[in-house]
């Protein structure tokens, strides 16, 4: 039962990354179209000493640039953070955890699981109200007078993903710990170092044909 | 009670459920809530901090991060690693212990654009270390040399971790991304001359290879020049302004996106480098506000300001106060992943640090290449367990005596930094003035 919620809603959440990471595409390519739009009219300026025909009149800066930059960044500031909750991607001190085994890690996994979430549900309550006050106002950006308040409600939707992930770990780890000997199941995993040298040879030999596996994954060791 | 006193309990409290391994986001997140509600109460203080994450993200100098982060993951695919090499090995390999020293530039030159030191290791490992076995270079040099040049990732522009700097200490981070160059180039130049010395007393460790005709030489060029490409456009950009660090950074990776589809990257190699980008990007971002609030907090109870009256006030020489807190980071950076450990410590210790006289540009170059330095010492030194297990014929215990000499070269350039500010801060100060 859990394991299936845990998969499913797993598809929610790298589906919520790719629309960030989308946007962080995105915001690459108007990045580039600015600095060459700004270039290229500078150029078409001196040549045409100021009198840019029509026809060419269309190539400049991205009209606001800064603007819709700071709109679309709540995307990938955010809705991705329960996917990086969910594969453990979020910095934390392994030093103690690292060393413990049993009851008393899964112990302290569901005190710092229970942390996050009660921050989380209360970050979610007060986010929600700043989103209200935009709504309200009719707040919008200075230069080309984008609505804030969408990018306003996305903070309070991530956290509640967030919410929801957490309460998966949590469900996850209380099970771990009435059951310290069952399978991990909706927790983030603590890596050890041959797993996080693993990563790291993943991502340094991404681009090289051949491949290292020190974990024995295709044999179906640890994965 | 005292705003001073609730400061201390709430920071000792975070540091407890920082060592219980609470994430740094929320733990930090929960300190801050939790000391402003005690400050000023229920509606303002939470009012207040939940103001904080969209407030704090949304931040056009912000959007530069994963813009780096991105060349950083299409870097793999670009084909670039075995070109520096050839390139390196072409024109650096005549000196004595030459591939070693080629290693070194084309791994510190990889590091830079790729801003990840251990998988730059792991990728120099495949790249590098049989060419100087196959050369009869001592194992131990060889395995020494890719874990350590992987190390100058962080200084070299484009750089996440000065950016980030930039952003907790509210500095330029054009600034930053610009004094980081010289600093770096410093260091890879440091670590050639220590192999360029071992080997001349020592040939047998490493021999020079001849220089290639010229023609032969020239070839190896090209295939460089995405490297060279993005250094420059972002170097240029901070340097001459004709760009934003983050427009410098979105054609900087597009360059690279370019590159790395004509060398045949296809959609889902592209997919996972995104993904891992927008992974990567939450956390910092998670990372910046989480911390942030507990910052808020911090200037609400006086802390700082406290704590850096207190190390003004102690009866020693700045020098030794500054020595101190560079061991202690050192200690940190043992158990911490750099950007937690910055992140965490700096709303305490920037304060104090500026406070002693001490220029802020200067300071985010030190301390970042302290964290730098911690990626090739003992208990972990993931590098060099990274090279271990890339290249199993070379044994953990060999790449840390390898790395040994690289470890005292770093010291030596830390304090050549500490002894001689104006190393640092030269170029910086040549563009604002």
């Amino acid at each position: 039962m859990l394991r299936s919620v845990d998969g499913l809603f797993f598809k929610l959440e790298k589906f919520l990354n790719l629309i960030a990471a989308l946007v962080i595409l995105g915001v690459m390519l108007v990045g580039v179209s600015q600095v060459v739009g700004r270039k290229l009219a500078d150029f078409l300026g001196d040549v045409f000493d100021k009198n840019v025909p029509d026809a060419l009149s269309w190539i400049g800066p991205v009209p606001g640039y800064v603007d819709i930059i700071e709109m679309v960044m709540t995307i990938f500031a955010f809705i991705a953070i329960a996917y990086c909750q969910r594969l453990g991607g979020h910095v934390r001190m392994e030093i103690i955890l690292g060393r413990l085994k049993g009851r008393v890690l899964y112990g302290l996994e569901i005190f710092g699981t229970l942390v996050a979430l009660a921050v989380v549900l209360i970050l979610m309550y007060f986010a929600y109200q700043h989103f209200g006050r935009a709504w309200e106002i009719g707040d919008s950006t200075i230069d080309i007078e984008l609505p804030i308040w969408p990018s306003k409600l996305l903070v309070p939707f991530a956290f509640l993903i967030l919410a929801i992930r957490l309460s998966l770990n949590l469900a996850g780890f209380i099970r771990l710990f009435l059951n310290p000997d069952g399978d991990e199941i909706a927790v983030p995993h603590i890596e050890s170092v041959d797993e996080q040298a693993q990563h790291e040879i993943d991502a340094g030999l991404a681009g090289e044909e051949e491949k290292i596996d020190l974990l024995n994954r295709d044999k179906g060791g640890n994965s | 009670m005292s705003e001073f006193a609730i400061g201390v309990i709430v920071t000792v409290g975070l540091l407890v459920m920082v060592f219980m391994g609470v994430r740094v986001y929320a733990a930090a997140a929960m300190a801050g809530l939790v000391g402003m509600v005690w400050l000023i109460g229920w509606d303002a203080g939470a009012g207040i901090v939940g103001t904080i994450p969209h407030s704090k993200s949304v931040n056009y100098v912000l959007s530069v991060l994963p813009m780096f982060i991105l060349i950083g993951f299409i870097a793999y695919h670009a084909g670039l690693t075995h070109a520096l090499f050839d390139a390196a090995k072409a024109w650096f390999g005549w000196v004595p212990g030459g591939l070693a020293v080629a290693s070194v530039f084309a791994t510190a030159g990889f590091a830079a654009v790729s801003g990840a030191s251990t998988a730059t290791a792991a990728v120099f490992s495949r790249v590098a270390i049989p060419h100087m076995l196959d050369h009869g270079y001592s194992p131990k040099l060889a395995a020494g040399v890719v874990a350590a040049g992987g190390t100058l990732a962080s200084l070299i522009p484009p750089s996440a971790i000065l950016v980030i700097y930039a952003i907790i200490v509210e500095e330029s981070v054009g600034t930053l991304i610009l004094a980081g160059f010289v600093p770096g180039v410093i260091s890879a130049v440091i670590y050639a001359m220590l192999i360029i010395g071992q080997c001349a007393i020592k040939p047998e460790l490493g021999r020079a290879i001849p220089f290639p005709p010229l023609g032969e030489a020239l070839r190896t060029l090209p295939g460089t020049t995405p490297i060279f490409a993005v250094v420059a456009i972002i170097f240029s950009a901070m340097y001459a302004g004709w760009a934003t660090p983050t427009e410098a950074g979105a054609l900087g990776a597009f360059v690279v996106l370019v590159i790395a589809l004509w060398r045949g990257m296809r959609w889902n190699a592209l997919q996972n480098a995104l993904m891992e980008t927008a992974k990567l990007s939450v956390m910092i971002f998670a990372l910046i506000w989480g911390v942030l609030i507990f910052v808020r907090f911090l200037g609400f109870a006086g802390l700082p300001e406290a704590f850096a009256e207190w190390i003004v006030n102690l009866p020693l020489e700045p020098v030794l106060i500054m020595v101190g807190i560079l061991l202690g980071y050192a200690v940190l950076g043992m158990f911490m992943d750099a950007i937690g450990m910055l992140l965490l410590t700096l709303p305490v210790v920037y304060p104090a640090v500026i406070a002693l006289g001490y220029d802020p540009i200067w300071f985010g170059i030190i301390v970042v290449k302290m964290c730098e330095v911690c990626l090739i010492t003992p208990p972990v030194g993931l590098n060099c367990y990274v090279v271990s297990a890339v290249r199993p014929d070379i044994p953990l215990g060999d790449v840390f005596r390898g790395i040994f000499p690289f470890f005292l070269m770093d010291a030596v350039t830390v304090g050549l930094f500490l002894a001689y500010p104006e190393i640092v801060l030269w170029l910086p100060n040549l563009v604002n003035s």
